[in-house]
């Protein structure tokens, strides 16, 4: 990769803008530009790129997967409810990690096998998913799980698991050095999704899945278990993203990261994975996730409502998508326009 | 006819039909009139929506912000009313605010060429955004009674909206069967290349298209607030999913050109008999997202599975048919 290519990659732009902005901000607001606020800032966040950046490769292989809001309650109740019947809080959390890549893997399973719109089928499973998680604590009642309280576990249903133990509230509480553990965590998530996507067989099969699946399965590439593995990677972003909520807001809920659907698409696409299919890296996710949550978290400062945020992120996505496809379409025009002029001299 | 008895809507009919008489094994209420009546009426805001989804899902398109666009129309309609504007006119606003908001999805997907569930997950944002920006974020209340008057109307004990609704779906139905401007919509969504090569208006058609949506998407707007008789910040919240999952039921099919209003219709019926006969079993309504998505999954399964046998049968009798050919000429 030459330098040229570089400078002209999405991703460079992307940090162009994240530069750019985090100085704009700064100017208008001193006290954003302190390290240690800026990295703070990131846990209001966490959840959307742990969902967002194994997304990406769902994208890349031309599906989506919107079930993972729902994931991220379900993991979220799941967690509290084992940690209520008595189970230390973290044998808890991996029965909810647990449950959670098992929803991956009927998402995974369904759409390897059937040659149904993904979008569809995690339709369905975003429904399902919820469904369950809300249901959880009334249908434990009725299996005849005794709980402490004299509403028996429904009454969870609306107000939540609280009272989680200390050692849990501290994965988001603690840090190492200034850098809060959620994000290290992200950084190390990213490293590995990366060198998953770009160095192995796996990442090249997601890309060729994306670009043409009759020519992957002509390939001998086991195109079903890559399939299944890239929504089973969704699954465990969302089991995360679920986890890190719960220790963040110190409370299980059924409807956690509910309305993250919007901004965790909006981050795919800002970082440059192509919704169609074929294109995408982790690295443009990871900064288009930061470019966002540090454009959010500086209006905010700034007094910016959060209605107006909501507008300014819409037109954001619409604005970079509306840019990429015309800059496309004038390169183009301008290739064809050299193709012609050169074949009129030769 | 005979391919109307092999179709979804039929399927979906069916299926409609033993929830309704099994559920009415458990609560003979069912059976009664006004019950199978207030499912209609219950189902109207989806019915209207999911109509106007269908059009850019025939186009092999897909707008998300149809929940939106009811909401912001629904804003508009009931700021104009408390600012004393006559009923008329603040629907006529509220119905020009839902085609504008449909426009600007057209435009942005037509025009500069953003991916339809891109731009709509935008305009799915800005609009939620400019519906708090309006208000300043708190409910619109003390609606004055013009616009709860309409729901109060029935004509032979059937409600005055319901009637309004079924005389807007047989209008798009017979549109959509019998104008050749309508049949593009399905040609453009199966091949949009071979539509441009046969001189079909490609893009107006799509513009087109999420124009309609946003117009649909305000006369819900104008049902659900007649009926609910104020505008909450969360109004018609998520029925862009919901719109979407009719319209699958339905067997609108997301990959464009296949699927009738009357499909749209039933499958947005069924999601709202659904909640109503889990209303009437007595399970709690925290299960009603469950059921829905295990309804979706299990009819688009079985609607993957009832498709590739048939294509495996067809391939065999044309392979059966053509050896038989060969064996005749010998």
């Amino acid at each position: 990769m030459n330098l040229k290519h570089v400078f002209r990659s999405w991703e460079f732009a992307l940090f162009v803008l994240l530069v750019a902005e985090i100085a704009v901000l700064g100017v208008i607001n001193p006290t954003f530009l302190n390290i240690e606020n800026l990295l703070y800032s990131t846990l209001d966040f966490s959840h959307i790129l742990f969902a967002a950046l194994p997304l990406t490769m769902v994208i890349i292989t031309a599906g989506i997967d919107i079930s993972g809001v729902s994931i991220m309650g379900l993991t979220s109740i799941t967690l509290g409810l084992v940690w209520v019947a008595g189970v230390n809080i973290f044998v808890a959390m991996a029965i909810a990690i647990l449950i959670g890549l098992l929803a991956g893997l009927f998402n995974g399973f369904f759409v390897a096998n059937t040659d149904v719109n993904p979008l569809v089928i995690t339709l369905g499973t975003l429904f399902m998913f919820a469904g369950l998680a809300q249901g959880m604590p009334a249908l434990l009642d009725l299996l005849g799980f005794k709980a402490y309280g004299s509403g028996g576990l429904a009454a969870y249903q609306y107000e939540g698991i609280t009272g989680l133990p200390d050692s849990f509230i501290h994965l988001t509480d603690g840090s190492l050095w200034i850098i809060p553990y959620p994000f290290i965590a992200i950084l190390i998530f990213a490293a590995i999704l990366s060198l998953l996507l770009h160095k192995t067989r796996f990442g090249r099969a997601l890309y060729l899945i994306g670009v043409n699946p009759k020519a992957t399965i002509y390939s001998g590439v086991p195109i079903k278990k890559v399939l299944i593995g890239a929504y089973l990677l969704s699954a465990l972003g969302a089991v995360l993203a679920g986890i890190t909520l719960t220790s963040y807001f110190t409370s299980a809920r059924a409807d956690l990261g509910g309305d993250a659907l919007l901004p965790i698409i909006t981050t795919v696409v800002l970082g440059g994975a192509d919704i169609l299919g074929g294109s995408g890296t982790i690295l443009g996710t990871l900064l288009a996730g930061l470019l966002l949550g540090f454009l959010r978290q500086g209006l905010l400062a700034i007094g910016v409502t959060n209605d107006l945020i909501q507008v300014v992120t819409g037109a954001l996505l619409i604005l970079a998508m509306a840019t990429k496809r015309l800059a496309a379409v004038y390169g183009e025009f301008r290739l064809n326009r050299r193709t012609l002029s050169s074949k009129e001299r030769g | 006819m005979k391919r109307f008895f092999k179709s979804r809507e039929l399927l979906i009919m069916l299926l409609l039909a033993v929830l309704i008489i099994i559920t009415g094994l458990f609560n003979k209420n069912v059976y009664k009139f006004d019950s199978i009546s207030e499912i209609f009426n219950a189902s109207l805001t989806l019915t209207l929506i999911s109509l106007g989804e269908m059009f850019v899902i025939l186009t092999r398109g897909i707008d998300v912000s149809v929940g939106a666009t009811a909401g912001l129309a629904a804003v508009i309609l009931g700021t104009t009313l408390n600012l004393g504007w006559p009923i008329g006119w603040a629907i006529l606003a509220a119905i020009i605010t839902g085609t504008l908001a449909g426009m600007v999805n057209a435009f942005g997907i037509t025009s500069m060429r953003v991916p339809p569930i891109i731009m709509t997950l935008g305009t799915l944002g800005i609009y939620r955004g400019l519906m708090r920006i309006i208000t300043g974020g708190s409910w619109i209340e003390n609606l004055p009674q013009s616009i709860k008057e309409p729901n109060r109307w029935d004509i032979l004990h059937v409600p005055f909206f319901v009637w309004m609704t079924l005389i807007v779906i047989a209008i798009t139905a017979y549109i959509t069967l019998k104008a050749r401007p309508a049949r593009y919509f399905y040609a453009v969504g199966d091949n949009e290349e071979g539509a441009y090569l046969l001189g079909i208006p490609v893009k107006l058609t799509q513009f087109a298209a999420y124009t309609l949506a946003g117009f649909f998407a305000a006369l819900a707007a104008i049902v659900f607030t007649s009926q609910i008789g104020f505008v909450s910040m969360n109004a018609a919240d998520g029925f862009e999913l919901k719109a979407i999952a009719a319209n699958v039921l339905g067997g609108v099919s997301l990959t464009g050109g296949i699927g009738t209003p009357l499909g749209a219709t039933i499958g947005a019926l069924f999601m709202t008999a659904v909640h109503s006969m889990l209303i009437f079993l007595g399970i709690p309504g925290i299960w009603d997202n469950a059921f829905a998505g295990i309804i979706l999954l299990t009819v688009v399964y079985i609607d993957y599975r009832v498709r590739t046998t048939i294509e495996l049968q067809q391939r065999q009798s044309r392979i059966r048919g053509e050896s038989g050919a060969v064996g005749g000429e010998s």
